[in-house]
């Protein structure tokens, strides 16, 4: 065993297993290093990504992206229509998915719900969390048809899944003490829910609510392109058409939609958390 | 009046936690439980107020017109009935952290008011005005409106011995009030106690001879699970070596295992043999 100037010779044992312990570590740090530049450099090499296509692919890229300038400012006024849409659809989804998440959230925590019914639940928002939004929106579509129906419900219901998974994993760690409580003072399950649960887990709804508010107007413009309407629709519609002004009129709102929605987001969480709002 | 009559907490090891357990607590009690960590006093409590159930034995607290309230061996109503009647007073952080002080207080009588009009509609004024009656006799008053989880830790130990008394009980359990208090605040808190315990008994786990043999009426020794020491608290000095020879077991908390079921809405299971967690 190596030894190391410590001070006093009983404290050797405990600092060498220190060391090793540190040593150990490293060891795992580097592996992992060596296993992912590995994997990068073995899949890049088995689909052909080089370095030469992508000067070739720069070359005929530049001129065709100038054909994108200026952009078709006259069809900014017609565009305000799907971008309401897109707005709108955001909106209503995450007001959807907060309103659902809270009782499937509830119904995932182990310190609430029984066991049958919390392995269900959460298996249901594995699943939706498994299948990506376009997925879901392309076997909606196959069920409702082109619109904005399907895009609406796979936001919603993607909203859902996610909401749910984060509020159940605070619900979780509510402290037992607390709730025990409550309990202790002859309070039923509902009341228990009602006046100890819910207020310690609104404020995570509000903030993650939000947030999911600013990925669904993005969602939402990448789900219109697929085919659920609004500016998402109007832009894959440009682009298929070689409409490049035009598209790039529409890229240009969606990156103020974002912003916009953005900063929004942020304002109003920043009230939220701050007790203001929600308490 | 409060009458444990031969509890037994017994894990599927055999290990007995609690072992054969005996005391009535009557009129103008001010009981202190002591023992080392790990000794069975908490979950001595925790069975009197049916947060555990005990593998053997009887728990019955008697109320005015001799109405009889079991908290062993009962259904999740019977229990709930009976928690009506016991005023749980947590060590730290039990308060609904993201409600008011006030609205904290009314949780008390959570087991009194009808689950869904309290689940729907709120508290009434009534519980408010008498919850700031509760209160005042801890001094907390002004604080009605803050936040509970601003508060210091002497504040919260206030507010919850408030919640307790606004649940009118006929027995007060109080789990290691002071253990993370100052001195000082240590002993304000005991001044609310024992004037208190004049009108309602109070039983408090502690670990504090010196406070204990000044405020409490009677003191009970518990080392490995049973009694060793039923008598009057100045006489403590001869017995803390009995009391609190050799052990230092882990505390048994069976709620914080996450596999064990959920104990807030009825009857808790039988501890199983998960168990470990420090307190």
């Amino acid at each position: 065993m190596a030894t190391f100037p410590t001070p006093d010779p009983r404290l050797n044992p405990p600092f060498v297993e220190w060391k090793e312990s540190l040593a150990s570590k490293r060891k795992k740090q580097w592996t992992i290093f060596i296993i992912l530049a590995l994997l990068v450099t073995v899949t890049s090499w088995r689909c052909e990504v080089n370095v030469n296509s992508f000067i070739t692919g720069i070359h005929k890229g530049i001129p065709l992206f100038g054909m994108f300038f200026p952009p078709e400012w006259s069809s900014c006024a017609s565009m305000m229509q799907p971008m309401a849409v897109t707005i709108v659809l955001a909106i209503i989804a995450t007001i959807l998915g907060m309103s659902f998440s809270l009782p499937c959230a509830l119904a995932a925590s182990f310190n609430l719900a029984p066991t049958p019914l919390r392995i269900l639940m959460r298996s249901f928002i594995a699943l939706e969390r498994g299948l990506p939004e376009i997925v879901q929106l392309l076997l909606l579509i196959a069920v409702f048809g082109l619109g904005i129906i399907p895009g609406l419900i796979a936001l919603s219901l993607s909203s859902i899944g996610m909401l749910a998974k984060l509020l159940a994993d605070v619900i979780e760690e509510i402290e037992p003490h607390m709730l025990e409580a409550v309990a202790g003072t002859g309070a039923t399950g509902a009341q228990i829910i009602r006046y100890a649960v819910i207020p310690q887990v609104l404020p995570a709804l509000f903030a993650n609510g939000l947030f999911r508010f600013e990925f669904n107007v993005r969602a939402g413009v990448i789900l219109g392109a697929v085919g659920g309407g609004g500016i998402g629709y109007v832009m894959s519609t440009a682009m298929g058409s070689l409409d490049y002004q035009r598209a790039c009129m529409a890229t240009l709102l969606t990156l103020v939609l974002v912003f916009t929605a953005e900063r929004i987001s942020d304002f109003l969480r920043a009230r939220v958390l701050d007790g203001g709002v929600v308490r | 009046m409060l009458s444990v009559s031969n509890i037994s907490v017994t894990l599927p090891n055999g290990k007995r936690l609690v072992d054969h357990v005996n005391f009535r607590v009557g009129r103008g009690e001010f009981v202190a439980i002591l023992g080392s960590s790990g000794a069975g006093k908490s979950l001595t409590l925790r069975c009197i107020v049916g947060l555990t159930q005990p593998s053997e034995g009887e728990i019955s607290i008697t109320g005015e017109a001799g109405k009889i309230y079991h908290s062993t061996n009962v259904c999740a109503k019977e229990l709930r009935r009976a928690r009506r009647h016991i005023g749980l007073i947590f060590q730290g952080s039990n308060l609904v952290k993201r409600l008011t002080v006030l609205e904290n207080v009314m949780l008390g009588r959570l087991g009194h008011i009808s689950p869904w009009r309290s689940c729907l509609f709120g508290f009434k004024d009534s519980d408010a005005r008498e919850a700031m009656v509760a209160l005042d006799r801890v001094k907390m008053a002004p604080f009605a409106a803050r936040l509970a989880g601003s508060l210091s830790g002497g504040e919260m130990q206030r507010v919850s011995i408030a919640r307790a008394i606004h649940q009118r009980p006929l027995i007060y359990l109080a789990d290691e009030p002071i253990s993370s208090l100052d001195p000082k605040n240590a002993e304000a808190i005991m001044a609310i106690l024992q004037p208190l315990s004049r009108e309602t008994p109070v039983i408090g786990a502690f670990h504090q001879p010196g406070i204990v043999a000044k405020y409490c009426t009677r003191a009970l020794g518990i080392h490995a699970g049973k009694v060793v020491y039923d008598g009057s608290p100045q006489m403590l000095p001869h017995q803390l070596e009995s009391i609190y020879s050799g052990s230092d077991q882990q505390a048994y908390f069976p709620v914080l295992e996450s596999n064990v079921p959920p104990s807030f809405f009825g009857p808790s299971a039988q501890p199983s043999l998960q168990q470990g967690v420090p307190v």
